[in-house]
């Protein structure tokens, strides 16, 4: 029974690291560039809906608004501190990405000080009974959030113009170029998805309980870049899987007491235990080097 | 005069050991001022700091610029050498009745922390490294990362546990001297191995992994060589970190530590060695400058003037669109237009610039 | 490339050189309190509402005069919960003149900072930087309880109610990635009897403690009718928001001085909408409305209305008013001391006094009077404070 639990709380905190990974994943297979801020628009978003929260007091509101606020500030970044080095080094990027990260950081604590803010009005209380098991209605509704995204991002990109272009460029950005896909801007839609959806992460977060500081979205970030990684880097199944897959091993090994001070190393050597025998992750494709 | 300084300096013997040189001149002077008594203790620390930053910017180079893989996990083989050596320093201090300040006793510790980092390097590098790039990026981190978390974790007799190792600390007077004399053994690993038939086979594996195959160089025993040694080194900046506190706290070690030195091999040009040395010594510089300047009420403001130096420094140095711009007012330029300014000449375009326009 | 190396070098030495020189410029006239803690990063909450409540005092004692007219000034640094940083810290304030400390903010920096006072004869008095080890020197005291002693009481209190058939099912939550905690946490276990340490349900949680989603802890702890918390209070907070309706309403949230400030310290939380008991064993109780404390939270609302305020804070506000009464009973013995006093000579006198049964009344934190043993641990008494009865 209690492993029956485990996997269910684990089922709803794979669900957020899978929306993270999204993120995480489009923009990888896309820029070609790991977005170590991608962790601090999440927290950019907990703020945003702080904020519409005191002003106008709907959690619909509030969503809305973290979502806009999160695209505008991920497409400002991508224009003014990514685009500049587009065709420089991946490590010069990579670097500048970290640089976005401590900014936004420092940024929110001079802003909103240091005390935690727990935005009770987005929590969602109350869990439903199914024999002794206690299922949260936070969990079914990042469940149900979840499986949404994953079929709506998968319809999109396999079905309207601006996501076969998206495919198009992550396949080849030259050979897009060449036809007539405007890449930039491919790019700039490309970080304004990654970006809504980790508001969505985060209001999903927010309605678990998490309360928002300055470094709300780093350990969800890099355990959402862990999940997209194990999923396959650029592949969206795999960012889903990978998410969902994290969630569970992580909730498991909380609840053995035994383990769970070392969960952190567990979720870890789940990473490296299938890179090693899927080098490019559960979903990713192994491409062949050419001469 | 001038001249005659520069035609000094063209000389092929600066080129090769110039760098052990400046090194070596830090170190009489700061030890010859530390021991009598002039420097202050914040300098001795500055110093330490610098050292220990080196010899981990140095040794990553080796892996990122060199050998061309990105490696996230460094602060990881430092912390299993920080700990490794620190838990031997402290045994053997005990042992040997409380004298901190044993020079074999930090030798050993240097030697076995070294040791056992490259030992780790070795058995995470022997499956790792088949990974692409990015893959062996986040495997080196979950590596750091599980290092961290077991160390804290595992009995406290072991390693401390939350509150951390109690390791000795080396007299503060002479450790940032050692610490110089190990970047110098690093900086003579580092340059005589690329220097050598060797180095070429690893700059060759960088720059076409296929070919170098080709061409019958042993791809994989090259880059487990290079990962090891760099793990070495790291494990021997983690021993010297170690003697540089009264305790070690696996905190520390995190991904942002990792990714502190990767920034300075980033910024010193990657495939540079001196590049790496002044990135590593000019970002503890100015992060320690940082913390004592801006306390109190103003503490917040340091990672924030951190971040706005970080992406502008990266975006100037490496923005395609800012070639033009970088190549026209280049320190190189300004000061030679400085210079025909001072001679009332027209400013001729040394050669010296050229290379280094060529370089960049 | 060369050129732009020897230039770089030589700036850089330049300016190490110049930081050698310059820093024995050292400004007279004030008695200097130096203080490390975290004022960036995740655990800021805590420095902040220190270096806030040591300025506060230090402005009160200077509006009322000083000592004897010596002005104190506060060095507050920051070390972002990071003990390497703290011999960078050591050395600034002791080159701004550093005479005495309020050590560290946290315990794994401060067992950095006992080691450099020690060397140097510094005396620091920590707010709260509460491992055993920290006090191990004898230039260093708390005004904390010690993680060992809170560990035993807290476990002499359950030991009580299990005695008594009270107590039901106990639970524990502690982060094992957290000194404070697993400190208490390790004591609370030693002490307890075996049977009732068998029986207990013990769920961990790591990392950011705001960010933790405590989904999996609440299952684990919902049948527990006694959940013993030696947790600070944000994570404390949502784990009590998460457990509404899971956990019995009848059962008991117990806490140490780390849950202070559950009540007024997070934003959003209203503790009032927990139906189960809320209670603690602490020092201070950021709610108070009467006596010593409420003049405190008062004043320090009044000047940091949106800073953090909890008992890290009282604590400091108390060490800065403990150090001052130290000085002026000194003073009143016989002893001198001007604004240039060395370091180790304040240390001497503020041992002596401390050592030898100096008492400080008139406390915020505690019932009013604070003593020390000559281990270094503090003597007042620790209150139960009920923050909220169950519903």
């Amino acid at each position: 029974m209690n492993f029956i639990t485990a996997l269910i709380n684990g089922l709803s905190a794979g669900g957020t690291y899978a929306i993270i990974a999204l993120g995480y994943t489009m923009v990888y297979g896309i820029a070609k560039m790991l977005n170590f801020a991608h962790g601090d628009i999440i927290m950019v978003g907990g703020y945003a809906m702080y904020l519409t929260l005191l002003a106008a007091g709907h959690p619909v509101l509030a969503l809305i608004a973290a979502i806009v606020c999160c695209v505008v500030l991920g497409v400002l970044v991508e224009r003014f501190a990514y685009k500049p080095l587009r065709g420089a080094s991946p490590l010069a990027v990579l670097i500048t990405a970290i640089g976005v990260s401590f900014l936004l950081q420092s940024v929110a604590q001079i802003a909103f000080g240091t005390s935690p803010k727990m935005l009770s009005a987005l929590k969602i209380n109350g869990f439903i009974s199914v024999g002794t098991l206690k299922i949260d209605y936070s969990t079914l509704v990042t469940l149900a959030v979840t499986v949404l995204v994953m079929v709506g991002l998968t319809v999109f990109v396999k079905y309207s113009k601006t996501g076969r272009a998206m495919v198009a460029v992550s396949e080849d950005r030259d050979a897009a170029l060449l036809m007539g896909i405007n890449t930039n801007a491919i790019i700039a839609v490309t970080f304004a998805i990654g970006s809504a959806l980790a508001a969505v992460a985060c209001y999903l977060m927010l309605t678990k309980g998490s309360s928002v500081t300055a470094t709300f979205g780093a350990m969800p970030g890099i355990k959402a870049f862990t999940a997209a990684v194990i999923g396959g880097i650029g592949s969206i199944p795999g960012a889903m899987l990978g998410g969902i897959l994290l969630g569970v091993v992580e909730s498991i090994s909380l609840s053995i007491p035994a383990l769970a001070p070392y969960t952190d190393a567990v979720e870890f050597a789940i990473l490296i235990v299938i890179l090693l025998v899927k080098p490019a992750g559960l979903l990713g494709k192994m491409r062949r080097e050419k001469v | 005069m001038s001249a005659r300084l520069a035609v000094f300096f063209k000389n092929p013997f600066w080129r090769r050991y110039g760098n052990y040189l400046a090194v070596l001149a830090v170190a009489v002077v700061f030890g010859a001022l530390s021991v009598s008594g002039v420097a202050t203790s914040a300098t001795q620390y500055l110093l330490e700091k610098i050292a220990i930053a080196v010899i981990l910017a140095v040794s990553l180079c080796m892996v990122v610029g060199f050998l061309g893989e990105l490696s996230l996990g460094h602060a990881g083989f430092m912390c299993v050498g920080a700990y490794a050596g620190g838990k031997i320093a402290s045994l053997l201090v005990e042992a040997l009745g409380g004298n901190q300040n044993s020079i074999v006793v930090l030798l050993l510790s240097l030697l076995v922390g070294g040791i056992v980092a490259a030992l780790f390097g070795f058995i995470i590098g022997l499956p790792a490294l088949r990974l692409r790039g990015d893959y062996l990026a986040i495997v080196t981190l979950a590596f750091g990362e599980i290092v961290r978390s077991v160390v804290m974790n595992v009995p406290a007799k072991l390693f401390g546990g939350t509150l951390g190792l109690e390791t000795p600390r080396f007299n503060k007077k002479y450790l940032f001297i050692i610490a110089l004399i190990m970047v110098i053994a690093c900086l003579a690993v580092a340059q005589n191995l690329m220097r050598s038939k060797h180095g070429r086979a690893i700059v060759s594996i960088k720059d076409n992994e296929i070919a170098a195959r080709a061409t019958g160089i042993d791809v994989t025993k090259y880059k487990l060589f290079v990962f090891t040694v760099s793990s070495f080194f790291a494990g021997i900046a983690g021993v010297l970190y170690s003697y540089s506190n009264y305790r070690l706290q696996s905190a520390n070690f995190d991904y942002n530590y990792s990714i502190e030195i990767l920034v300075m091999v980033v910024l010193g040009g990657m495939g540079s060695i001196n590049g790496s040395m002044i990135a590593a010594a000019l970002i503890t510089f100015l992060n320690v400058k940082l913390q004592t300047t801006l306390t109190g009420n103003l503490a917040v403001l340091q990672n924030f003037f951190y971040a706005i130096i970080l992406i502008i420094i990266v975006i100037y140095k490496n923005a395609p669109g800012l070639k033009t711009f970088r190549e026209k007012y280049n320190m190189n330029v300004l000061l030679s237009k400085l210079k025909a300014r001072l001679k009332k000449q027209p400013a001729p375009v040394s050669a010296d610039a050229k290379e280094d326009a060529e370089n960049e | 490339m060369k050129k732009i190396i020897a230039l770089v070098l030589a700036v850089l030495m330049v300016a190490t050189c110049a930081a050698t020189l310059s820093s024995c410029k050292k400004d007279s006239g004030t008695i200097k309190i130096g203080l490390s803690g975290p004022l960036t990063g995740p655990a800021a909450s805590y420095g902040i509402a220190v270096a806030n409540s040591a300025q506060l005092a230090v402005d009160e004692i200077n509006a009322a005069g000083g000592l004897n007219g010596i002005k104190f000034e506060l060095l507050p640094t920051d070390d972002a919960h990071d003990a390497s940083k703290v011999a960078t810290n050591y050395a600034a304030m002791e080159a701004k003149g550093m005479q005495v400390a309020l050590g560290c903010v946290t315990s794994g920096p401060c067992l950095e900072f006992a080691k450099l006072s020690k060397d140097a004869n510094l005396f620091f008095l920590t707010p709260s930087a509460s491992a055993n080890d920290v006090v191990k020197e004898n230039n260093a005291y708390q005004m904390c309880f010690a993680d060992g002693n809170q560990g035993t009481y807290a476990a002499n209190y359950v030991k009580s109610l299990y005695e008594a058939n009270t107590l039901g099912k106990l639970g524990i939550l502690y982060k094992s990635d957290d000194n404070y905690s697993t400190g208490l946490y390790e004591q609370f276990m030693a002490t307890i009897p075996t049977a009732l340490k068998d029986a207990a349900v013990v769920a961990t949680f790591t990392g950011d403690e705001a960010t933790v989603d405590f989904t999996s802890q609440v299952t684990q702890l919902q049948e527990c009718t006694f959940i013993f918390m030696p947790i600070y209070y944000t994570p404390a907070a949502a784990f009590m928001s998460k457990a509404v309706g899971k956990v019995a309403n009848s059962a008991t949230y117990y806490g140490c001085d780390g849950f202070d400030g559950i009540d007024t310290s997070v934003e959003g939380f209203d503790i009032t909408a927990i139906p189960q008991k809320v209670s603690m064993l602490s020092h201070f109780n950021s709610s108070a409305t009467t006596g010593k404390a409420a003049d405190y939270i008062k004043a320090y609302k009044a000047k940091y209305p949106n800073a953090p305020l909890n008992q890290f804070g009282a604590s400091a506000y108390d060490c800065v008013y403990a150090l001052y009464y130290a000085m002026k009973t000194a003073i009143d013995a016989g002893k001198e001391i001007t604004a240039d006093i060395s370091a180790t000579d304040l240390c001497e006198i503020l041992k002596e006094q401390f050592n030898g049964g100096f008492t400080y009344t008139g406390s915020v934190t505690g019932t009013g009077t604070v003593k020390w043993a000559s281990t270094g641990f503090v003597e007042k008494d620790a209150v139960a404070y009920v923050i909220k009865e169950a519903n």
